[in-house]
């Protein structure tokens, strides 16, 4: 587990523009990496996160610990 | 639960996460204006949990009790995760010694009904650059060559 420091990754990340993203290939390496991610059957990564709800820092192999775990990523848009 | 990453469309009202804190007012946008009611998770700025997991914009994983990967798509379809999680769920009811699991690997097309007049709201929410944009992606994904 860990957490990356804020910086120039950051930066590249959180593009402004999605026009630039796509310009850039930006969905087609994002699709690459979700193929490079791990495998059905191997460890899922372990991280801890900021809950939104009461601001607390919680671990996903806590989550996922005692039964499955359901993880849907997205955002506003 | 929901693991909050980028803003895919920012634009002039909601805007790319320059810190935290708007990053975690984007998280609040999402909670309060579109009802998800599970447990929202907010990656860090960087994304490290969102890089790990693949990039993908709107995906679903399933762990499996213990921490192996159970189920992964690149875009989330209600219907597809449903059907995958009756019969994992069944399968672990139903467990006999003669049980296994093994790396099964599929690809499908997947259908989409999209709501055009929704999104179209969502990315006017975010500020009018973000239609604008929209489209001119739109033109660049139309001029690739198909493989």
């Amino acid at each position: 587990m860990g957490r990356a420091e804020d910086g120039d990754g950051a930066v590249a990340y959180n593009y402004p523009h999605f026009d630039d993203y796509v310009a850039d290939g930006g969905d087609l390496a994002d699709e690459t990496a979700f193929w490079a991610s791990p495998q059905a059957g191997r460890r899922a990564p372990d991280f801890t996160l900021h809950g939104l709800a009461d601001s607390s820092q919680v671990r996903l192999s806590d989550l996922w610990r005692s039964q499955p775990l359901v993880m849907e990523f997205g955002s506003f848009t | 639960m929901f693991v909050y990453t980028r803003e895919a469309h920012p634009a002039e009202d909601v805007q790319h996460h320059d810190s935290f804190a708007r990053k975690l007012s984007g998280a609040a946008l999402l909670r309060d204006e579109t009802g998800i009611s599970r447990d929202i998770l907010v990656d860090d700025l960087a994304g490290t949990v969102h890089r790990a997991y693949g990039m993908m914009p709107n995906m679903t994983w399933v762990i499996g009790r213990g921490g192996r990967v159970a189920y992964k798509a690149n875009w989330t379809s209600a219907a597809n995760v449903e059907a995958f999680l009756i019969r994992f769920l069944a399968a672990r009811t139903n467990h006999s010694p003669a049980t296994t699991a093994v790396m099964y690997e599929t690809q499908q097309v997947e259908f989409r009904y999209p709501d055009r007049k929704r999104f179209s709201e969502r990315l006017r929410r975010n500020g009018p650059r973000a239609a604008a944009e929209f489209e001119k992606a739109q033109q660049l994904w139309a001029d690739r060559p198909s493989s």
